[in-house]
């Protein structure tokens, strides 16, 4: 095959008519992410993008059972929707938390890294577009170095690296961990199936472009997305157990900037400040790398 | 949603969302507006025919060669010849050229040729008479190309050919090895299935006039053709040995005993040189070719030269005749190395004589392909060009009601698709004139190389054409050139990028957001819902060839 064929199952599940704006990053995700899960599936939603996109009571456009829940409570309350399931003997729903960056990196992070600790058997997925996009583009601790958002202006970026979300998930030695890009639906699928597949926590980390956030054109989500992937900003792996990695792709590298150059939240870097998150990105790949050599 | 708890009241316990989203039509956010539309891509626009390759390679995928020939045939009659003796034009603008290797179109079409070989047109073909009777004059290419796009549409169609069997150049002028004469007859058999009348024998101006054929038709389309070589001013080009090439390959195709010494030379570096030069090497001879400027500007079918070459014909470049030598017959041949100047009027670097590089190169036959001419002295009231006959936009000549086309008229000339192709478009001017058929309205933009989305895209290289080993070749005139496996044709139809033609690989329909895209029905591959169509773009942003148009969105309503 000369063009590269990409496949998703036919099953639609999210419907039409979602408030997400166009060219969104989170909408595609949950789409791709229920073709694969299927109807039998509960989705827990705290407070993010996604509370919204939903569609107001009385109304839902997930297409399955939705709980919307308080910011810091996405694993605990996916954790006790599986206790109820298991007291009525129903063990084939699947039950997956679906929170923002804020929800996951910082506001929910106690009860996500108790329900890692603890195992529970629940996915749980990061929808990352990399700050408070929702309330008004604030930073998050998934901000990348670098970038503007409304509380870290243009004259004073944001001076702390991002959160290194996956290595925290993975100190919890959970039986999977996957990052996934909507760019590479083929491959996002296949993880969601994987961690379908499997019991316990399973924590999957998707990138998700925002086009007012990242002061993007909607029309280039996914070659944006794509050129995370690229450029090795957001390399596309799994973590089996905690220690076990394993790259799932790997395009021809790009230099960063040709990631960076699309949106207008890093138009105020320097030269100087593109070769340091080149050479971010470089030692963290090369951290990958070894990890991914050391792993079998 | 069967999971809602409801009390002895038939109310639910806790506030439940049950209700879904469709209500909100996301459609009126949105400014610009996807739709699917295919563009031109660059070798249809290349082909003088416009064969839509891409349309037709997306048959050879699905294994349909009845479908690819049928596609084909709507805009060229001969595939099989093209296949065979094109100069692909196609080719040399296809984009995936600067990608990796550019695709092997023209094999694509011999290959669907070749698969079709015993099929014979659909019915559907055969169209009600329209009542118009057309004479053509000319069974070439071009003729035959006429004859065809006017019978298709219901026109009684005669032609009047001066040889004793039909195929113009196509059967006098090239040689078997590039196209053997069952694939010939066979579409020219297709042809005349429409029920077009072939009179064979009939030479404008000996056995038929122009006034006479004027009154018994509705319009007359003239297509002799071009066969008398240009006249050369060489000292010596009346020893006997000196002659034109398209007469030597004339003999030789209707198989006339040719007489040929043991060393030849040709003069001239278009396809009627490499013809007569490969043909003479297969009858036993030395040949060398004499070309005035360098290989690169040679006219000739750039793979017809390479292969002359590796058949062990020498290539002198940059090097024209002073003059012929020899008392009664040819002995020898005199001439001067020749460097480039300055670009002439056909935009070639002229070649200059370099005073003092006289040489002698011992010949037994001078064979002249330095360009033909239509002979016109049949045809006295004919506004010419001078050499050819003069014709508007439309093909017209100065005379009512009589068109001229392919080689004997002004425009493009001397290769065998620009014949088929002003053959197609007279009969189109024809049928306007007479029956206010319009031709196809506006055609769309063509697609650019930093147009197609190469993410998509992984290097893959063209196939090797099979052909026959040299040293089999010049045996004798069995076909040099072979085609290709059904294996390697699907492979090189799936390489091709289809610019600007939709083959239905899903990805607009995978990443819509909004999920506004479903599959079509009855031909029709995708529909976008634009109730909720936000008009994000990346349908169009992600559509690796183009296939979709992104515009203002000019309605306040859906």
């Amino acid at each position: 095959m000369s063009q590269i064929p990409v496949s998703v199952p036919a099953q639609e599940i999210m419907g039409s008519g979602h408030v997400a704006c166009p060219g969104c990053g989170a909408a595609m995700a949950m789409r791709n992410a229920l073709k694969v899960l299927g109807p039998k599936t509960v989705v827990v939603i705290p407070a993010c993008c996604w509370s919204v996109i939903d569609g107001p009571t009385p109304h839902s456009v997930v297409g399955v059972p939705v709980i919307h829940t308080a910011f810091e409570t996405a694993a605990i309350t996916a954790t006790g929707v599986r206790a109820g399931l298991r007291a009525r003997g129903e063990e084939d729903v699947n039950v997956m938390a679906w929170a923002g960056d804020g929800g996951t990196f910082d506001i929910g992070f106690q009860s996500l890294s108790g329900a890692a600790e603890r195992n529970e058997d629940i996915i749980y997925v990061c929808y990352d577009n990399e700050a408070y996009m929702n309330t008004g583009i604030q930073r998050s601790s998934a901000t990348p170095w670098g970038a503007w958002t409304t509380t870290t202006p243009v004259n004073n970026p944001k001076s702390r690296p991002k959160k290194n979300i996956v290595d925290a998930l993975a100190a919890h030695h959970i039986p999977y961990i996957a990052t996934a890009s909507v760019a590479y639906p083929e491959d996002l699928v296949k993880k969601f199936e994987r961690a379908k597949s499997i019991r316990g926590m399973r924590f999957i980390h998707i990138l998700s472009p925002c086009p007012p956030g990242w002061k993007s054109v909607p029309e280039q989500s996914i070659r944006i997305s794509r050129l995370a992937v690229k450029s090795r900003v957001f390399p596309l792996f799994e973590v089996l157990d905690g220690w076990k990695y394993r790259l799932t792709q790997d395009p021809e590298p790009v230099p960063v900037n040709e990631y960076l150059r699309l949106q207008g939240r890093f138009r105020h870097l320097t030269p100087e400040a593109i070769d340091q998150i080149q050479q971010d990105v470089d030692s963290r790949w090369n951290q990958l790398q070894q990890r991914i050599a050391s792993s079998f | 949603m069967g999971h809602v708890l409801i009390d002895q009241e038939g109310k639910p316990v806790f506030a439940a969302s049950t209700g879904r989203m469709e209500w909100n039509h996301t459609g009126s956010w949105r400014y610009m507006r996807p739709r699917y539309e295919n563009k031109l891509p660059p070798c249809t626009q290349g082909c003088p025919t416009h064969e839509k390759i891409p349309q037709y390679f997306a048959q050879v995928k699905r294994g349909d060669y009845r479908g690819a020939w049928e596609i084909i045939l709507e805009d060229n009659p001969l595939p099989g010849v093209c296949g065979r003796v094109c100069y692909h034009p196609c080719e040399d603008v296809c984009n995936r050229g600067e990608f990796d290797e550019r695709i092997a179109i023209n094999a694509l079409e011999r290959f669907v040729a070749d698969q079709n070989l015993d099929r014979r047109y659909p019915a559907s073909f055969r169209q009600p008479s329209n009542g118009v009777n057309i004479a053509i004059v000319g069974s070439g290419p071009a003729g035959l190309s006429a004859a065809y796009q006017l019978a298709r549409r219901g026109t009684a169609v005669t032609i009047f050919e001066a040889a004793a069997e039909p195929g113009g150049m196509l059967r006098l002028g090239i040689p078997e090895y590039r196209l053997p004469r069952h694939i010939l007859d066979k579409e020219i058999h297709d042809i005349q299935s429409l029920g077009v009348e072939i009179r064979t024998g009939q030479r404008l101006g000996t056995d038929i006039t122009l006034e006479d054929l004027q009154n018994r038709f509705d319009a007359v389309i003239l297509a002799l053709g071009a066969y008398r070589g240009r006249a050369v001013d060489l000292p010596g080009r009346h020893l006997k040995g000196v002659r034109s090439a398209l007469d030597f390959l004339r003999e030789l195709n209707t198989h006339q005993p040719v007489d040929l010494p043991e060393r030849v030379t040709v003069i001239g570096g278009g396809n009627t040189a490499i013809d007569a030069a490969r043909s003479a090497r297969r009858l036993g001879a030395d040949v060398t070719i004499l070309y005035r400027r360098s290989r690169t500007e040679m006219p000739a079918v750039r793979e017809e030269i390479e292969a002359a070459l590796e058949e062990g014909i020498d290539l002198k470049e940059c090097c024209t005749p002073v003059e012929v030598l020899g008392d009664e017959s040819v002995r020898g041949l005199r001439w001067i190395k020749t460097r480039l100047g300055e670009p002439d009027d056909s935009g070639r670097r002229r070649p200059i004589p370099i005073p003092g590089s006289e040489a002698v190169l011992e010949t037994g036959a001078v064979l002249l392909a330095i360009g033909e001419l239509p002979e016109l002295e049949s045809l006295p009231a004919l506004g010419t060009t001078g050499s050819r006959i003069a014709v508007n936009d439309h093909y017209q000549t100065n005379l009512e009601g009589v068109y001229a086309c392919g080689d004997v008229a002004d425009g493009p000339v001397g290769t065998v698709v620009d014949a088929i192709a002003t053959g197609k478009a007279t009969a189109l001017a024809v049928l306007h004139s007479l029956l206010d058929q319009k031709p196809a309205a506006n055609q769309p933009p063509v697609v650019t190389y930093d147009q197609i989305n190469l993410d998509y895209f992984r290097h893959q290289s063209r196939p090797a054409l099979p052909h026959l080993d040299v040293r089999d070749a010049v045996q004798s005139f069995t076909e040099v050139n072979q085609t290709l496996s059904p294996d390697t044709a699907e492979q090189e139809a799936v390489r091709c990028f289809s610019c600007g033609t939709c083959i239905e690989c899903d990805l607009c329909l995978i990443y819509c957001p909004d999920v506004a895209i479903t599959r079509g029905s009855n031909g029709v591959p995708y529909v976008i819902n634009y109730d909720f169509c936000k008009g994000c773009g990346v349908c169009v942003e992600e559509c690796p060839r183009e296939a979709m148009t992104f515009e203002e969105e000019l309605s306040c309503t859906n």
